[in-house]
């Protein structure tokens, strides 16, 4: 998927380019008196968005309405707020403010993807490898996403833990995470973990399993052996409380998968599974049902309008694209009618990128949702802000306009569905992480895709 | 008189040995690094040890005196990211100890996993050619600190002087520290072995020092009363580990980057590591997080500016649009400004070559200081810091007496321009420096940098017309190929033909013995460029193929006749 994505994304960066200069034959811009400052400056502590159309994607549509933000949080919102003494004003006349979009599966910040030597890699961990200079980053934040599920890759069926991030811009690594987003793992099926798109060198061996009857068994196996680690655990916490002083009993040895593993059966690490195909995600929803925990969400999903009565009565959620399929065996059986589907039967619904590219443009994703399936409005717009929120854990926080929700917003220039809109401004706890005014121009980017990747790729991209 | 006993001194043949003893040097200025400069003094050797140094000295009666006078004497350098001595290539399957001690996958009995050896002592490996140690001594090198540059867990290093008889029976120190890295198993990557990847790496070294926890406390419970208590498994790697996750022995950590440097002071955090990031190339960036390390060794093997994170550096120094030159080389004014910025900030570092050559290295080594590191703090950071760092701060890396006789005598400061080194003590054995030639330049580092030495070996290019029998090693095992190539001048043309069908070879290009050339194979669906870099010598070619997202190998090719 990524590297259908980066092709993508040379050949939109080219075409743009080309308009561009086209552009900039006709007037020349300004471009020295462009400065960026980086890291951003920090936010006003009091900030107020005057006379915009606000769409709150949890109680309508305020027409003409002021959001008042204190300290990073939405402290009021409405027809009739008074814009506070001492506010720094951004005029939203004539535009439109939408949550910051959440992307639930992505994996723009990471240095590192798949650790596919091994189909159980509950240990490994994106946060660990999260980095902030990635381009991609900077495009999501100019089209209106402010939070990230960076996940990790799908080679193996217990891949690793995902890493919930705020799109932070400009500032180190480790100030990208989403403070206090419950903690979650990415699992996978079907082909990619089968590897049977996978061309094996001489010398290379396959790997265990070769079938979905032996993803099944992987997934058994994994979590029956996480029981067993956890009763150790438990046995020895009990010895531990009754042993005499100086007798103090050997810990049992620390797994870090297992502890993971333990942590899905306990409820407190959020499974987010890829799948395709309808069998697959019904085996999947047995096997959590089994062993007592839930699927936070199922990624892709593109049979999920077979299973939605299943899905939604596990309470899982669905992450699916809009109109992308059939590039491989399992992604065949696609409809766009999806995601509308498996929201009428009560499936909270998402609408996710799983690019760089296709994630600075989520919102036209959404639209889809109308056009193709008949959504309403403010159900289309919660495929990209309220659900996915909801399906990382972290709706309590951001997804809608709401007081006392983080400033996490996107201004558009026009409604957000309309074809020719573009996002203007995008804050992130009050935080002003783009604004088109101070943008780079795009030769300025291009600079930065030449550090990033090397001279070679920039020939391909200038043209 | 005087002026003779010099010539006699300096003009020694070639193959002139090494001459050990009692040695006064007078008339000297030395430059004692920790108690000042004497500016015309004496020092007095006796086996090995500084006896004594002043202005007030005289010299024994049974020493041999070496009159000095116009001549400088300086500590002698410490260089702590060395790979001296130590087998380029990974030694073959068949001969290594278990595997890693992490969870995950089990250790096979026979496959090495080289770069996942914390046990590894690198005292036992070393082999260094004579002309490795004369290079770096002849340029002011006294003693490195001997690693491999590449794994997770790389192994236990030495501290080693440059003596031209036997490295590991005079190691200074061993182990001075456990070396760790980012990289993963040789040969991974899709159908490899675990750890492939950064986030592999990471989580095998988290759950390594767990496991090293556990092990420890199986000990310590065991040799508490070894009656009735099950006794913990053997495994030479885990007990490595255990003076580590104790803070006992320091762990080294390769990071460069600042995202590297973060990571790597996090995991140190996490278990408490008595921790020194080594690299720390774009410090500046992660100036908070070197503050919360242990110890510092900043690289002087300066990234090019394409290979620096991305976007702060842009944003700050922008310059005119499409003049890539000028933002280029504001990039490499920060990146030789490193060690000034650091210096600025407090933090105390040793500096060290990252592997370059002595020459490259010392060339750098101005750049620093001409990028505003004060001189004598890049003198004390090649020498008294860098001897402290390793945990040999009483032995080595100042002119004191009790220390020992690791001296360089040049004829101005050793870290101007022309330092004209003209003998070395290790070990109190002295050591001539043959003079350049006329028609060599020893300035390769001022003019060119980093890529100096690359010109100066392009004098007598390679002959690698021909075809050869190529065997690439990866950790699953061996791939043949054939190369069949023609050559006009330095560019190199042909085909290969490997198990995955006969492809052209591009890039390929001839620089004086060296060799490179790519070949691009459909790999797991994906064209995958296969980049060979090697070395001729003969009808032998050698060297290491990067294979992309499936980590590296090595290569041998002979010669068809």
């Amino acid at each position: 998927m990524r590297t259908i994505a980066m092709v993508l994304a040379a050949v939109v960066l080219s075409a743009a380019a080309s308009s561009a200069t086209a552009q900039q034959r006709a007037a020349p811009r300004d471009t020295t008196t462009k400065r960026l400052s980086y890291p951003v400056p920090p936010a006003a502590r009091l900030v107020a968005i005057t006379n915009a159309t606000i769409m709150t994607a949890a109680k309508g549509t305020i027409p003409k309405g002021t959001i008042v933000i204190r300290d990073g949080k939405i402290a009021a919102v409405g027809a009739d707020v008074a814009v506070p003494a001492g506010a720094q004003v951004i005029d939203g006349n004539g535009k439109f403010v939408i949550p910051g979009i959440v992307d639930a599966h992505s994996h723009s910040a990471a240095e590192a993807i798949n650790e596919g030597t091994q189909s159980i890699t509950a240990q490994v961990r994106m946060e660990d490898v999260l980095r902030q200079d990635a381009l991609g980053l900077y495009r999501e934040l100019a089209g209106g996403v402010t939070t990230l599920n960076i996940l990790h890759g799908s080679a193996n069926t217990i891949g690793g833990q995902n890493a919930t991030v705020k799109v932070r811009w400009g500032l180190p690594a480790d100030s990208l995470l989403f403070e206090g987003a419950p903690p979650g793992i990415k699992f996978a099926l079907g082909e990619n973990v089968r590897q049977t798109n996978r061309t094996v060198l001489p010398g290379q061996e396959r790997r265990y399993p070769r079938t979905r009857m032996g993803v099944e068994e992987l997934l058994r196996d994994a979590f029956t052996r996480a029981q067993e680690y956890r009763r150790d655990w438990q046995a020895y916490d009990r010895a531990r409380k009754s042993a005499k002083k100086g007798q103090a009993p050997v810990p049992p040895k620390r797994d870090l998968q297992l502890d993971a593993l333990v942590e899905v059966l306990e409820g407190k690490r959020l499974v987010h599974c890829h799948s395709y195909r309808a069998d697959e995600i019904l085996m999947m929803l047995q096997v959590a049902k089994d062993f007592g925990f839930r699927v936070a969400s199922f990624q892709h999903v593109l049979e999920g309008y077979k299973v939605a009565d299943e899905i939604a009565a596990a309470g899982s959620g669905a992450s699916t694209f809009a109109d992308n399929w059939a590039y491989k065996l399992e992604a065949w059986d696609a409809i766009p009618h999806n995601a509308t589907l498996m929201a009428e039967r009560g499936v909270r619904v998402s609408i996710n990128s799983d690019s760089d590219e296709r994630a600075r443009r989520l919102y036209q994703e959404a639209a889809k949702a109308m056009h193709y399936g008949g959504a309403s409005e403010e159900e289309a717009l919660k495929m990209i802000t309220l659900h996915p929120a909801w399906q990382l854990g972290i709706d309590k926080r951001v997804g809608s306009i709401e007081v006392g929700k983080d400033a996490d917003l996107a201004i558009f220039n026009g409604h957000p569905f309309a074809p020719a809109s573009r996002v203007e401004m995008t804050l992130i706890d009050g935080r002003v992480f783009f604004d088109r005014n101070t943008a780079p121009t795009l030769e300025y980017l291009m600079e930065l895709i030449r550090q990033q990747q090397g001279p070679r790729q920039v020939t391909e991209v200038v043209p | 008189m005087r002026l003779r006993t010099l010539l006699a001194c300096f003009a020694v043949p070639v193959t002139a040995a090494a001459q050990d003893g009692t040695w006064a040097l007078t008339n000297a200025r030395i430059e004692t690094v920790t108690r000042g400069v004497v500016e015309r003094g004496t020092i007095v050797i006796r086996d090995g040890i500084i006896e004594a140094v002043g202005a007030n000295v005289t010299a024994p009666p049974d020493a041999r005196i070496v009159d000095l006078a116009g001549k400088r004497v300086f500590p002698g350098l410490i260089d702590l990211t060395s790979t001296l001595g130590l087998p380029s290539a990974p030694a073959p399957a068949g001969q290594g100890g278990p595997g890693g001690p992490a969870a995950g996958q089990p250790a096979s009995a026979t496959v090495r996993n080289v770069g996942l050896e914390p046990g590894r002592v690198i005292a036992e490996e070393l082999r260094p050619s004579a002309t490795d140690v004369r290079a770096a001594r002849d340029a002011g090198i006294t003693a490195v600190l001997v690693a491999p540059s590449r794994g997770a867990f790389r192994g236990l290093s030495a501290l080693v002087p440059l003596r031209d008889d036997s490295a590991t029976r005079y190691v200074v120190r061993s182990p001075v520290a456990l070396h760790m890295g980012f990289e993963g198993a040789q040969g991974s990557g899709f159908g490899g072995r675990y750890p492939a990847t950064l986030l592999g790496v990471i989580a095998y070294e988290r759950q390594s020092m767990y496991d090293a926890q556990h092990h420890a406390a199986q000990q310590e419970r065991y040799r508490a009363g070894v009656r009735g208590v099950s006794r913990p498994s053997y495994d030479a790697n885990l007990d490595a580990l255990v003076p580590v996750v104790r803070g006992a022995l320091p762990a080294f950590f390769d990071a460069e980057r600042e995202n590297e440097i973060r990571r790597a002071v996090a995991i140190g955090d996490e278990f408490d590591l008595k921790l020194t990031v080594v690299g720390a190339t774009e410090g500046f960036r992660a100036i908070d997080a070197l503050k919360r390390a242990n110890g510092v060794v900043v690289s002087l093997d300066f990234p090019r500016p394409t290979a620096v994170t991305g976007w702060s550096y842009r944003s700050t120094q922008r310059r005119a649009l499409n003049d890539s030159a000028a933002t280029d080389s504001a990039v490499l004014r920060m990146l030789e400004a490193n060690a000034a910025t650091l210096n600025t900030a407090g933090i105390r570092f040793a500096l060290s070559s990252g592997g370059l050559r002595a020459g490259e290295f010392l060339g750098n080594v101005r750049k620093a200081i001409a990028a505003g590191l004060p001189r004598d703090v890049a003198l004390q950071a090649l020498t008294v810091r860098a001897a402290e760092i390793a945990g040999v701060g009483a032995q080595l890396g100042s002119i004191e007496p009790g220390k020992i006789a690791n001296l360089v005598v040049a004829e101005r400061d050793i870290l101007g321009d022309s330092a004209n080194v003209r003998m070395v003590f290790v070990d109190g054995i002295r050591y001539e420096v043959i003079p350049p030639a006329p028609s060599e330049t020893r300035r390769g580092g001022r003019t060119g940098g980093g890529r100096a030495g690359e010109r100066e070996e392009a004098g007598e290019m390679a002959r690698v017309a021909g075809t050869w029998d190529i065997t690439v090693t990866t950790a699953e095992g061996e791939n043949r190929a054939t190369l069949t190539a023609t050559q006009s001048g330095a560019t190199l043309e042909g085909s290969m033909a490997t198990e995955l069908g006969t492809v052209q070879i591009t890039d390929g290009r001839v620089t004086g013995q060296r060799v490179t050339f790519t070949i691009t194979l459909p790999i797991s669906g994906q064209t995958t460029p296969i980049v060979f870099r090697g070395s001729v010598e003969g009808s032998r070619m050698t060297g290491t193929v990067d294979l992309g997202a499936m980590g590296s190998a090595t290569f041998i090719g002979d010669r068809k006749p």
